[in-house]
């Protein structure tokens, strides 16, 4: 995004609207740091700009990254939705996605508030691949590696900076315990924060099987969270 | 994974905070799942929903009011209704299990409440999400009552910069608590930031 300062009077309606405070006020006019700005149109939307000086400039690769992990509203032609997720546990009784014995692990690096560059997102996704895991290939974040295997990213993306981005894989559930060990050491070596979830199947006696899984690792869950209630068709049958 | 997850807060804020979620999944169900969608968010509102969404075209206020919202809803939308209210929400799953529109339904909310919910309205929970906190450089954020806000809006339109600014405008009387909960709400464009709770929030912030 950016601010002409041609028509811009400096009245700084649209400083707050930025996630990542890369708006400041000049005594002439306001201006947008291009490095931390993140493309997610909030400024653009909201701020009611009264000389229209606000607007976007023209997107290229690898730039264009931004927007689609940043902006709610466009749609990312890996997961055909808007939003920087998949359907994940939100459809799981028709896609089967996440079946009984596995888990869905979701790491969004950058939320809250921060923003990550997609090194940081480089080193908790090469943590979680020496470990084996496969990431989700409907997911866009992944569309950005240039290897699945290792987990590495396209080098021009790696400086690139999103309001978030989220790696995502179904691990067995035998095989948590090594993930969740994987992720408390990766995350002392980013400069930012990562939001987590776990997904699992209920068991038929009403049981979460992966609460048990984190007790004993010591890691704290919330008393709220998403619950999928089944209401889709057709039903996913498994096995 | 995912915007109506992470929310921040204690059981007693958190338990006037409930989100339905209405999603059809891509070549399972996804055609001609425009109209049953606006069906589950007309359910929504005729059972107390507060606030209503549409992750793909906006909020209400984005898109110039709930009829055009409704009016606009497509083939593979994601839409919300947020409640307040566990008993209106527990009326809202009755009337679209009875409706049986084929399309996934995912409540966000504390789970013992929602649990609870799922019993009354004869609904058995097929999958769960949970969250596990923030990890890595949390000394980098904003504290507890900020993120209590922020947290509202999945993808980060709320910012910490226009509530602290919202904060301040509500204690120097320039606008009420509920006033304030409007203005955080516009830029959560799927409309789930929960304006009800929201107000009570800002008022404890101000009063600080």
């Amino acid at each position: 995004m950016r601010i002409d300062p041609e028509k811009c009077i400096a009245c700084g309606q649209c400083e707050v609207y930025c996630p990542v405070g890369a708006i400041t006020i000049g005594d002439e006019h306001a201006e947008i740091d291009f490095d931390e700005c993140t493309e997610c149109y909030n400024c653009l939307r909201m701020a009611d700009c009264p000389t229209e000086a606000i607007y976007q400039q023209k997107l290229e690769w690898p730039r264009t990254v931004r927007s689609v992990l940043s902006d709610v509203l466009t749609i990312a032609p890996e997961s055909g939705i808007s939003g920087r997720g998949t359907e994940e546990m939100k459809t799981n009784e028709v896609t089967g996605r996440f079946k009984h014995g596995w888990a869905g692990v979701g790491i969004e690096v950058g939320r809250p508030t921060l923003g990550a560059r997609f090194y940081d997102v480089e080193k908790i996704a090469m943590a979680m691949a020496t470990l084996g895991v496969e990431f989700e290939r409907s997911n866009p974040t992944t569309s950005l590696m240039s290897d699945v295997k290792t987990g590495k990213f396209k080098d021009d993306v790696l400086k690139e900076k999103v309001l978030s981005a989220i790696i995502e894989f179904s691990v067995p559930l035998e095989k948590l315990d090594q993930d969740f060990a994987g992720l408390k050491e990766v995350s002392q070596r980013i400069e930012t924060v990562f939001s987590l979830c776990v997904a699992s199947r209920v068991a038929s006696n009403g049981e979460i099987p992966t609460n048990e899984i984190m007790r004993r690792n010591n890691i704290w869950f919330a008393p709220n969270g998403k619950t999928n209630v089944g209401l889709g068709r057709p039903v996913f049958k498994e096995d | 994974m995912t915007h109506t997850l992470h929310r921040v807060g204690n059981p007693e804020s958190l338990s006037r905070d409930y989100v339905l979620l209405f999603m059809p999944s891509k070549d399972i169900n996804h055609v001609g799942s425009g109209p049953k969608l606006r069906k589950m968010l007309e359910i929504s509102l005729k059972n107390g929903a507060i606030r209503i969404g549409d992750c793909r075209l906006g909020n209400e206020y984005y898109q110039g009011g709930l009829d055009t919202l409704l009016e606009h809803v497509e083939d593979r939308a994601v839409v919300h209704a947020v409640f307040n209210d566990p008993e209106k929400m527990t009326a809202a799953l009755k009337d679209l299990k009875a409706a049986d529109l084929g399309i996934s339904v995912v409540v966000s909310g504390l789970f013992g409440k929602v649990d609870d919910c799922c019993k009354k309205a004869g609904l058995t929970p097929h999958t769960v999400n949970n969250t596990l906190g923030r990890w890595g450089r949390t000394d980098r954020l904003p504290l507890q009552d900020v993120l209590e806000l922020n947290t509202m809006c999945g993808h980060g339109m709320v910012t910490v910069k226009l509530i602290e600014d919202t904060a301040a405008k509500v204690k120097n009387g320039e606008m009420t608590p509920e006033q304030g909960a409007e203005r955080l709400f516009k830029p959560c464009m799927c409309g789930i930031f929960n304006a009800d709770r929201a107000a009570g929030l800002i008022k404890a912030m101000a009063d600080k």
